[in-house]
């Protein structure tokens, strides 16, 4: 064995070629920051780098989709307070009605007001956000309720909505949406739900087929009506008033008391009217708040994700400057040496 | 007188001997960078005595053999060597640019795909908007062209190996042939018992080329002629005799075959070894594979897609739609994955709505359709399709540095094996330089002979004067 000019150029070149080509795989990753540049650096890594990109994706799409829905949950609340409001003042309305002392013009000019507050009540049930109606379920571009020109107070049955003194032209769809991956929430309150005090509501069928006949559930209430009917309740007293010079056939005093039965019965329907209304804003409410809670955790699980993708991607860049700078010294050692190997020849001696 | 004629006569083969060593150094310093080439050296042998009287005394030197520093062992184990660095060096360049199509960042089809679902999920957010259909048929028609770019690219790749295996043949005919006629000529030179020292460095260093590209293996007949064959029993080279390997174009693919005595046969890839078996690996499995499975990525996507939407209801009402093309209708033949179209082409027929209204707050079926995103319906209904891809790609990652290390094991330890010959049989220019001065010396002692005994020839004639 004997070390030829071959063996050591070889040798000399081969380490070269060897800290040169690491060198600048590590340039790479100093300049880039990123320790995965290509699949080989770590093909364990790239199940999780792309699993945690598409979560954090995801996320990023459910935090807007949260504050849209969010949007939605607080114009929707605003107009629930405006209902509140509505029922509040009806309900003052009929107690002073239901005072004796009242007059006819006083309990006309109460009527005018509940006449007043029903066409506001109307106009918030067809509140829109974005050009889209809010309470039609997924009829968001009909105009969801309508007053019922048909509608006949003598022929009122609450288990038959064509009678009913609006009508619904929505469905009883409320909008889900995901707020988390495979986690659905209900974002918005139906229509028929909410004014119509029916859970369930099946489309008018276009005629000649039979109207559809919607019902009002046990214990709830259709607001349109209840408002209606405490309208015709005082505007009845009033009509069979018996001090009203324009009546002269005063009425029995038994019909009298059958009118004024019907004012405090409207009394107590308009206070359970605004009970159901206040039952379902706070479910809204409630949901609202699992909605900005979820909203708050997936803010913190997108930092979360992103710093796992950083462990997963990105270099430490000490370590990487520290490596650089390990390989440059070994480098020049390298190249040192092989200067070194040039000068020295048998040729200086002979 | 006999003796001193004797003597001029053993100095000058004295002389004649030092110059030809000379010589040798000469050609041995000439070829100190020559790949291949093997240390030369003189045998000197001392030419057979003659009986004086009751004395043997010998006649001189000569130079019976010129030889050279040889070691068939070291040589057939970096013949050996070089079929493996061939080979990992064949799968080097295509599995790079695999690693660049299959590449890890945040624009790759994972990618795609997340954004594809990502505009699902928008839409379920504003299922009337008619921006969101829009962008939900556009992320859909980017996915096809994301399918799309990656077909392209490894069609470019295939295409350029293929380039590369019409390309490499050429050289390697040259060189089989090479090696046919170096047998001719070792043969015949060597019948009157001289070594072919050139042309034997020369063969060797052919031989190795070939193990590098083919993986070829030899052995020795009793002319001296070398036998090559491929690793599968096929022969290249016999006695004098080159076979030729031919490219043949079936499809878009390029394969080899080999003509011997008149007849044609398929060179599979059990029969190679070396760079073209890494470079015909990578094409014929690796790659293929990877095509399969982007086949699958794109059918079941595509089809699961399709599934939902065709249970859906467009803006319209209208249902049984598909949204990308039916990809298990398409022709025996065509890829898969290059057929990721939409097919829809007006966002109205977006079908978003569950319900047969089509009303268009009706978000519930684009809601199920964003939720496939992370439901396990690709291959086979074992994984998510953004995982199927991760699994893909880390495939690739996986092959690229697994070759990376065969390929850094295997240059080291060629590396070794080259500097192991060049011991055994590599010039060292400081042995030379002594060598040489040793020869020099060993012709000035001679010449100083010669004129002694030519001084002594002259006392030897001045006596008669």
């Amino acid at each position: 064995m004997k070390s030829t000019q071959g063996t050591t150029y070889r040798m000399l070149g081969s380490r070269l070629n060897d800290i040169s080509t690491q060198l600048e795989g590590l340039r790479n990753i100093g300049a880039t920051g990123k320790k995965l540049n290509a699949p080989s650096d770590d093909p364990a890594a790239i199940r999780p780098v792309f699993n945690t990109r598409k979560q954090i994706s995801n996320v990023e799409r459910d935090i807007k989709t949260m504050g849209q829905a969010l949007d939605t949950m607080q114009a929707t609340d605003g107009y629930l307070d405006n209902v509140e409001n509505i029922m509040q003042r009806a309900k003052e309305i009929m107690t002073n009605a239901v005072n004796g002392s009242m007059t006819d013009k006083d309990r006309d000019v109460l009527a005018d007001e509940v006449s007043q507050l029903r066409t506001q009540l109307l106009d918030t049930a067809n509140a829109t956000v974005n050009g889209k109606y809010l309470f039609a379920g997924y009829n968001v571009s009909t105009q969801p309720f309508v007053e019922n020109a048909a509608y006949d107070a003598a022929l009122y049955d609450p288990n038959d909505s064509t009678t009913w003194p609006v009508q619904y032209t929505g469905d009883d769809n409320a909008t889900s949406l995901e707020i988390t991956t495979g986690r659905q929430v209900e974002v918005n309150l139906t229509g028929n739900n909410l004014f119509l005090g029916s859970s369930t509501w099946t489309q008018d069928p276009a005629p000649p087929a039979l109207p559809a006949v919607n019902s009002i559930d046990t214990d709830r209430y259709d607001l349109f009506a209840e408002l209606t009917q405490a309208e015709e309740a005082i505007r009845n007293f009033n009509a069979s008033a018996p001090y009203d010079e324009t009546n002269p056939d005063p009425p029995s005093a038994g019909s009298l008391q059958a009118y004024q039965q019907a004012m405090q019965t409207s009394l107590a329907d308009l206070e359970g009217a605004a009970e159901q209304n206040r039952r379902l804003r706070s479910q809204l409410g409630n949901q609202a708040s699992l909605v900005q809670t979820t909203m708050d955790d997936q803010e913190g699980a997108n930092v979360d994700l992103k710093a796992i993708l950083s462990r997963y991607e990105n270099a430490d860049a000490i370590e990487a400057f520290s490596n650089i700078t390990e390989q440059e010294t070994a480098f020049q050692a390298a190249l040192s040496i092989t200067a070194q190997v040039a000068k020295l020849s048998i040729l200086d001696y002979i | 007188m006999t003796s001193l004629l004797n003597a001029l006569n053993a100095g000058k083969t004295s002389l004649l001997s030092n110059q030809k060593s000379i010589e040798i150094i000469g050609n041995n310093i000439a070829n100190v960078n020559t790949e291949g080439y093997s240390r030369q050296r003189a045998e000197m042998t001392q030419i057979p005595a003659v009986t004086f009287g009751d004395f043997f005394v010998g006649q001189g030197v000569t130079v019976s053999n010129v030889c050279r520093d040889y070691s068939s062992f070291i040589t057939k184990q970096l013949q050996d060597k070089s079929v493996e660095w061939g080979e990992a060096t064949g799968r080097s360049a295509p599995l790079t640019e695999m690693e660049r199509i299959f590449d890890v960042s945040e624009d790759n089809l994972a990618a795609k795909i997340n954004d594809f679902f990502d505009s699902w999920q928008q839409l379920s957010a504003n299922p009337s908007g008619q921006v969101e259909r829009d962008t939900v048929i556009q992320q859909g028609q980017m996915l096809g062209s994301a399918f799309n770019t990656i077909n392209d690219q490894i069609d470019s790749a295939v295409t350029n190996m293929n380039t590369e295996i019409i390309a490499g043949v050429a050289e390697l005919n040259e060189k089989i042939s090479q090696i046919a006629q170096l047998n001719d000529r070792i043969s015949l030179v060597e019948i009157s018992g001289q070594t072919e020292n050139a042309a034997r460095d020369q063969r060797d260093l052919l031989v190795k080329d070939l193990s590098e590209k083919l993986g070829v293996q030899t052995y020795t007949d009793n002319r001296g002629m070398l036998c090559m064959q491929l690793p599968g029993g096929l022969p290249l080279v016999q006695g004098n005799q080159a076979m030729t390997i031919k490219t043949v174009s079936t499809g878009t693919d390029v394969n080899l075959q080999l003509e011997v005595a008149g007849s044609t046969i398929n060179i599979s890839n059990d029969n190679l070894g070396g760079e073209f078996k890494g470079i015909f690996d990578v094409r014929d499995t690796f790659i293929s594979g990877l095509r399969d499975q982007l086949d699958t990525l794109a059918t079941d996507l595509t089809s699961a897609v399709n599934a939902e939407h065709i249970g859906g209801f467009d803006a319209n009402g209208n249902t049984g739609q598909l949204f990308f093309e039916d990809l298990s209708t398409l022709v025996p033949g065509e890829i898969a994955s290059r057929h990721v179209s939409v097919v829809i082409t007006d966002g109205s027929q977006v079908a978003a709505a569950g319900n047969p209204e089509a009303a268009p707050g009706d978000n519930e079926n684009a809601l199920t359709i964003a939720q496939l995103e992370n439901a396990n319906v690709a291959n086979g209904g074992t994984d998510t399709f953004d995982g199927f891809y991760s699994q893909m790609v880390s495939d690739v990652g996986l092959e690229a540095a697994r070759n990376k290390l065969a390929l850094s094991g295997a240059q080291d330890a060629v590396t070794q094996l080259q500097n192991l010959r060049d011991g055994y049989s590599g010039v060292s220019l400081e042995e030379e330089m002594i060598n040489l001065m040793q020869y020099q010396r060993g012709f000035q002692s001679s010449a100083k002979f010669l004129a002694t005994v030519d001084e002594m020839m002259n006392s030897l004639l001045q006596v008669k004067q």
